[in-house]
């Protein structure tokens, strides 16, 4: 099993940071707007930092991910834990992307599409740019000895 | 080819009726211009023309045709599009036609693509004769047979004389039996009227509440409102029972080769098809009710959008009601399989669902005193009578627990799950697309899991895949490898059995064929060539196989 790169705890935090900066910024907003003291809505946005970091350590520590000779197999979740296989037969393409938050800390992720109906797109994040395309020409390749003429 | 010429005015009369409703709602609002009848008959006349005269570019635009391997459609009068649609990717093919329609003799007829979400392919409108056709054509051309050709003008006769031939071909597999037809009536339940109902009187309490007499004692109150929910109740019935028996007026599914056809609707005529390797699932539904009485109801589920799926009505292919060996025996004929015996989740999981209906139940109730109290009714109303449902949470629990289960088959897996409306799901491991185990923090709690076998998309609520709900976390995991072994296996097999087909298939017409099965990759279109070698009733097939056993020696 593949562990994802240790920085992706960065970009999760920060997410969670932005979240907790908007919602706390509203919150102040309102309370002075309402004459109220603004202390409970930084306090809540203070909780929700505090949450988003454990979650994402959590999160980190659950994510691992493997490709097999026919599937690939990934583990994550905090709350609710999913296991998922994805047999390369079903894979529709492959994705390699890098949004604004992975390219500032030099991450990207990989995207593998199936025809399925609520597993239809599984993220791998948290992979070097080089990991990420790495992986896409192995899946392509996979994919391709695989045969998937049965993809739907 | 073009559209029926009969569909310009049509269309042109379509699309000023609907102009015109919306501005008579318009004007009613009030838009400070005085609209009389002159006005109103100018801007009905304007409309028509302008739209008659778009209808006739449009008309002259539109052009269809079908080639060897695709249907191409040219179309656009400000937007030119060109669209080929190759038959092997075609899911379904679906003929409908509203009162006014089959009045003028047109028809709509659309066609489905996997994994879209809307129809790849419409043409409004051709006429009854030529929608048949090109339904008919179509169907041939994804076996891969060459359709005798028809002259572009085809008669009438011609056209009638194939639609026959075609229905020869078809075996019947389910006609729905008045009884049936108006059982599917009575268990009907229009969910909607309920919500436009609560949306209309939420409007219009300031009107009505003059009506209620507030100083009443509470409880004649409470009896008042029970009496207007209750008429509620009926009237969304009724309204269900209409819509339910002009639904599935005249169903009928027949099969012909690898193709399910269906047939239904009163006011509005639908028919369509869907080939045999694009269903991806089979789900049996049934409750207490039906259950007693002998009743189930049948869907097929498939890739991709089908029409009416948007407005909550299911899949095309779904039997309403039926008794409940018909509808078996129809499970049977679509996808043969043997006499499941579930695997049941371990039964400490029926503490969790009790408390889970209490913990319901108690939040229901504290919701109504609460909402009592705002109104100050709370000493006498009698708040606590849903309370009363607490004593039905063990058996409720019980059955919840009774009906879960999976089942591992030759070539399905079947689950089951449901309390009250029990649903049987039929998959065919090599339909799995991915497989799925979840354990929310509760699960984790009781040491169970649920693997859920996700097949490809459709739009309709069913279209989850077959879940294995709160299975002990062992077995999960043991599921979960079983599934996606058993889709390698099943598809490894299905490729040997393609490859053998195509093999002999060469021997027999070496350069036809060959063109053919590469054109065929990527689509189901060998799967239907497998089908056909598989049986053994025409005296081509057994020429066939023979070839195939002296090409291998």
């Amino acid at each position: 099993m593949n562990d994802l790169h240790p920085r992706i705890r960065v970009i999760w935090i920060l997410r969670a940071v932005v979240v907790a900066v908007v919602v706390g910024a509203v919150g102040v907003g309102m309370a002075t707007f309402f004459d109220v003291s603004p202390l409970p809505p930084v306090g809540f946005a203070v909780l929700l930092v505090i949450v988003g970091v454990i979650h994402a350590i959590l999160r980190y520590r659950n994510w691992a991910y493997v490709v097999r000779a026919d599937a690939i197999y990934l583990e994550r979740g905090v709350f609710t834990e999913i296991r998922t296989e994805v047999p390369l037969v079903r894979i529709q393409h492959v994705d390699s992307r890098r949004s604004a938050f992975e390219r500032l800390v030099g991450l990207a992720s990989t995207v593998v599409y199936t025809a399925g109906s609520r597993g239809a797109d599984v993220t791998i994040p948290g992979l070097t740019p080089g990991e990420a395309d790495a992986l896409r020409k192995r899946l392509k390749g996979l994919v391709i000895e695989s045969d998937g003429e049965d993809a739907v | 080819m073009k559209l029926a010429l009969k569909a310009v005015p049509y269309r042109a009369l379509q699309k000023t009726t609907t102009l015109l409703i919306s501005a008579v709602f318009i004007a009613s609002i009030g838009v400070g211009v005085p609209v009389g009848p002159p006005q109103f008959l100018a801007v009905a006349v304007g409309s028509f023309l302008l739209s008659l005269g778009y209808e006739v570019a449009y008309y002259r635009r539109f052009e269809y045709e079908l080639t060897d391997d695709t249907l191409d459609i040219r179309s656009g009068v400000f937007n030119r599009r060109e669209r080929e649609i190759p038959y092997g990717r075609v899911q379904n093919v679906d003929i409908s036609r509203n009162i006014f329609q089959r009045l003028v003799g047109l028809s709509k007829l659309d066609i489905e693509t996997a994994g879209g979400g809307s129809t790849e392919a419409s043409l409004k409108y051709v006429t009854a004769f030529e929608a048949n056709r090109l339904q008919l054509d179509i169907r041939r051309y994804k076996r891969g047979e060459s359709p005798e050709s028809h002259a572009e003008g085809a008669t009438v006769a011609d056209t009638d004389l194939d639609r026959d031939r075609a229905v020869d071909d078809e075996e019947l597999l389910f006609e729905i039996a008045p009884s049936e037809l108006a059982l599917a009536g009575i268990l009907s339940f229009d969910p909607r009227v309920p919500g436009a109902l609560i949306a209309l009187f939420t409007g219009s309490v300031p009107f009505i509440s003059p009506i209620i007499p507030f100083d009443a004692p509470p409880l004649i109150v409470f009896g008042l409102l029970a009496v207007l929910f209750a008429a509620g109740l009926v009237l969304a019935w009724i309204v269900g029972a209409i819509s339910a028996i002009v639904n599935y007026w005249g169903f009928r599914l027949t099969r012909s080769e690898g193709e399910l056809r269906y047939e239904r609707g009163l006011l509005q005529r639908y028919s369509g098809t869907i080939p045999f390797d694009k269903i991806q699932a089979i789900t049996i539904t049934d409750n207490p009710l039906k259950r007693r009485a002998g009743y189930a109801t049948l869907v097929v589920e498939t890739a991709g959008y089908a029409p009416g799926q948007t407005d909550g009505r299911g899949s095309e292919a779904a039997v309403p009601i039926g008794s409940r060996d018909r509808v078996d025996r129809l499970a049977d004929e679509i996808s043969s399989i043997e006499k499941p015996t579930f695997n049941r989740p371990p039964k400490r999981i029926r503490r969790r669902y009790l408390v889970r209906y209490l913990l319901a139940i108690a939040g229901m109730t504290g919701l109504l005193y609460a909402g009592l109290t705002v109104f100050d009714l709370a000493d006498a109303m009698p708040w606590y009578l849903p309370a009363v449902a607490a004593l039905g949470t063990p058996l409720a629990a019980h059955y919840k627990w009774l009906h879960r289960g999976y089942w591992l088959g030759e070539d399905h897996l079947v689950t089951r799950n449901g309390f009250w409306s029990r649903e049987t799901k039929q998959v065919a491991y090599y339909r799995i697309q991915t497989v799925i185990e979840t354990r929310t923090i509760f699960q984790r709690r009781w040491s169970v899991a649920t693997v859920i076998a996700d097949t490809a998309g459709s739009l309709s609520i069913l279209g989850t895949g077959a879940a294995a709900v709160d299975i002990d976390h062992q077995d999960a995991t043991r599921l979960r490898e079983t599934l996606t072994e058993r889709l390698r296996t099943a598809l490894a097999e299905r490729r040997r059995d393609r490859q053998r087909s195509t093999a002999f298939e060469w021997v027999d017409t070496k350069d036809e064929e060959r063109s053919d099965s590469t054109g065929a990759s990527g689509n189901g279109q060998d799967v239907d060539q497998s089908h056909t070698n598989r049986s053994d009733d025409s005296p081509s097939d057994v020429d066939r196989s023979d070839d195939d056993s002296s090409s291998r020696k």
